[in-house]
């Protein structure tokens, strides 16, 4: 015993100047207060529990020996400069082996270009807005240390835009807020009602700000040009004053968008005005997977909640520190940029809550932003509000999720059937 | 088909509206008896909301938590008097502007530390389930913005008018010296405008919050604009903050429909700016006679 306590006391007086020697240091940042906490704070505890498991299992292997994960956490609060403060902060701490993180798109303009510069390798989680990726491609930057881990808004637009068309919709109105996120999610929408057919008319097209609690006049206009559906882009309390201007004026419709509706000041704000309101997911907080089942238990238990705020951000937070974690085994070494080679070309398949990832990242291509982005449609599902609560919005993503895991325990292939749907 | 939409943005909107009335209500109260103003009082809203919050989710009920919360209000806006008041208005000195804005954020920081900054629900026995009235509907929770707002304004105008002690605030605002001079304690008037004024800006807490829900920022878009309708109405002017709140209210209802939402503020703003080029003491405000 006292062999061993001795090298552990040194290493703890010591870790000023050998800071980070026998560890692997990752940054989580994110607002983990304010409007978008519940996203921010529940990938933080996601990722957390991820590392909690690889430390108990003893590290990760790197080279010849395990190293445990050191966590460095930065709140963001939402807050633009603070983000970018955070990362010139990280950018400079010199052992940084990665950060993961950052909720707000406005948050990847402002700061990931610090990382950038160094090289340090970042994946963004769970940020969904274009514009935190695109950044890199029209700046045609040829190396690029940022990764996404999150269903990006392209995708979401494509399925919001699907579902109206599926239930035989004809007119729809737009809502989007006036943040970076909102207008560039409209725009989205837009494309994607173009790209699938114009089988959509758009009767109204309306707007609210940050803090705005009346949404009855944006309803209203909908209701007049007769709307058989409101799209909308937006975040958090503003949501849930649409729904209930909704539910106030008698606009009985499908209120379907971004996937912040899943958040909880979402749900418990609009209350039942809330129930069947639809959102892209990439996870549903239920237990349908084995996998799934020891992840949700694991948070309810840890963080003594019986509902994760937001199951997405979660899953999606644990499922990057593995992926992380593979990268840095992979690359045999603590350095960043060797980190960030090994997740363009990840060899071995990991196992994540959400899906099995095969080959997340591909070489960087300025002209194609899904190399360095992990989602496709096929892990994405519907989701419903329902009584305070998300559930899978289509029950065949439910079945095809329960197939895809039974399997994969049998030892099958599990993406050629993923794909099918 | 127009008509009802019109009607039904205009009571959405003058219902809404109704609350910038209460909160410039609250500016009135100060500013009569004393030519001050609380700079704070959206923070004073907002902590009274989240202090009313609290004693609901311990289960105090709801009608019980009204005048608990207001007491509350009360009792700040007696804080807000003798820190940051008292002593500025002694000295004839400006100081009030500042020592306000630094006690509203001091409860500003307060509300952030204790009750965290998410924005929570706020709830309440009162149905959000609209009931329809001549093509228009609203909800009851709507409803009892208004009753709410109107009952309380009424309430303490009658006390103004009726009681010896309403009377002696009336003095005080008309004239402090010759007020003083027959006994009245100025100071004693002063006091007590801020403890209704306090009161009043948690009731529109109270009364607001199951609407808006309740987060540390959630009186900063209200707090301007009825700083303006208190301004517009004149800042003497007891129940014209009622009229030029509900008229604000509603043109930025009609505003955002007609013209689109992102110019839902303009015109009733612009109007704002007109009306104070032709009256600067406030549409219903007294002229101002100088002497020199």
């Amino acid at each position: 015993m006292k062999f061993r306590l001795f090298p552990t006391l040194v290493l703890g007086l010591s870790t000023l100047v050998l800071n980070g020697a026998d560890t692997v240091k990752i940054a989580l940042t994110g607002p983990f207060t304010g409007g978008s906490a519940p996203m921010g704070a529940s990938m933080r505890d996601g990722a957390k529990l991820a590392i909690a498991e690889i430390n108990a299992a003893g590290g990760i292997q790197v080279g010849g020996k395990k190293m445990k994960i050191e966590v460095v956490e930065r709140d963001d609060e939402a807050k633009n400069e603070r983000g970018a403060l955070i990362a010139q902060e990280l950018a400079s701490m010199g052992d940084l082996s990665g950060v993961i993180g950052t909720v707000n798109t406005g948050i990847c303009l402002s700061g990931d270009k610090h990382l950038q510069e160094k090289g340090i390798t970042k994946i963004i989680c769970p940020a969904a807005g274009s514009a935190s990726m695109t950044q890199w491609s029209k700046a045609g930057v040829k190396e690029n240390s940022i990764f996404r881990f999150a269903a990006h808004d392209g995708i979401q637009a494509q399925m919001v835009v699907e579902e109206a068309i599926n239930r035989k919709l004809l007119k729809v109105a737009l809502m989007y807020d006036s943040t970076n996120y909102g207008v560039s999610g409209r725009d989205d929408m837009k494309d994607q009602i173009v790209k699938q057919g114009n089988k959509l008319q758009v009767v109204a097209e309306e707007k609210f700000n940050i803090g705005d609690k009346d949404m009855t006049a944006q309803m209203l206009k909908a209701k007049a040009g007769g709307a058989q559906a409101v799209l909308i882009w937006g975040i958090g309390p503003e949501l849930a004053a649409v729904a209930n201007a909704m539910a106030k004026i008698g606009l009985k419709v499908p209120l379907i968008g971004g996937w912040p509706l899943s958040m909880s000041n979402f749900i418990d704000n609009a209350g039942k005005n809330g129930n069947g309101t639809l959102m892209p997911q990439t996870f549903i907080e239920e237990p349908i997977t084995p996998k799934a089942k020891s992840f949700i238990e694991g948070f309810h238990k840890t963080y003594k909640v019986d509902r994760i705020p937001s199951p997405v951000s979660a899953a999606q937070g644990y499922d990057a520190v593995y992926i992380f974690a593979a990268a840095v085994k992979q690359a045999g070494t603590t350095d960043t940029k060797q980190i960030k080679l090994a997740l363009e070309d990840l060899k071995d398949p990991v196992k994540g809550v959400i899906a099995t990832w095969v080959k997340p990242y591909t070489k960087w291509d300025p002209a194609d932003v899904t190399t360095h982005e992990a989602f496709r449609r096929e892990q994405t599902v519907m989701g419903m509000v329902q009584d305070g609560r998300v559930v899978f919005g289509n029950d065949a993503d439910r079945q095809r999720l329960t197939k895809a895991a039974m399997s994969e325990t049998k030892g099958q292939k599990a993406a050629p059937k993923a794909k099918k749907k | 088909m127009p008509s009802v939409v019109v009607a039904q943005m205009v009571v959405s909107g003058a219902l809404m509206g109704l609350v910038y009335a209460l909160i410039a209500y609250g500016f009135q109260l100060t500013f009569a008896s004393s030519r001050s103003i609380n700079f704070g009082q959206g923070e004073l809203v907002m902590v009274s909301a989240f202090v009313s919050l609290t004693l609901t989710l311990h289960g105090v009920p709801y009608w019980a938590m009204i005048p608990c919360g207001m007491l509350f209000g009360a009792l700040m806006g007696l804080v807000i008097e003798r820190t940051g008041v008292r002593l500025a208005l002694e000295q004839k000195s400006e100081g009030w502007i500042l020592m306000t804005i630094i006690l509203g954020l001091f409860f500003f920081s307060g509300a952030e530390n204790l009750w965290g900054r998410d924005d929570r629900p706020f709830p309440t026995p009162i149905p959000s389930d609209p009931i329809h009235i001549l093509g228009v509907d609203v909800t009851p929770l709507e409803l009892s913005v208004g009753v709410g707002v109107l009952a309380i304004m009424g309430l303490i105008e009658t006390f103004k008018r009726r009681t010896l002690l309403g009377k002696a605030l009336e003095a005080v605002s008309t004239d402090r010296d010759a007020a003083e001079l027959m006994g009245i304690s100025a100071r004693k008037s002063i006091m007590l405008s801020y403890a209704l004024s306090g009161a009043v800006a948690a009731l529109a807490g109270i009364l607001v919050s199951p609407i808006t829900t309740v987060g540390p920022t959630m009186a900063s878009a209200l707090i301007l604009k009825a700083f303006s309708v208190a301004v517009v109405a004149g800042l003497d002017s007891g129940f014209g903050v009622v009229l030029v709140g509900m008229f604000l209210g509603a043109t930025e209802s009609l505003a955002s429909f007609y013209l689109g939402s992102g110019w839902r503020e303009a015109p009733g703003l612009i109007l704002l700016i007109l009306a104070l080029a032709v009256r600067p003491t406030g549409i219903f405000g007294k002229a101002v006679i100088r002497k020199v």
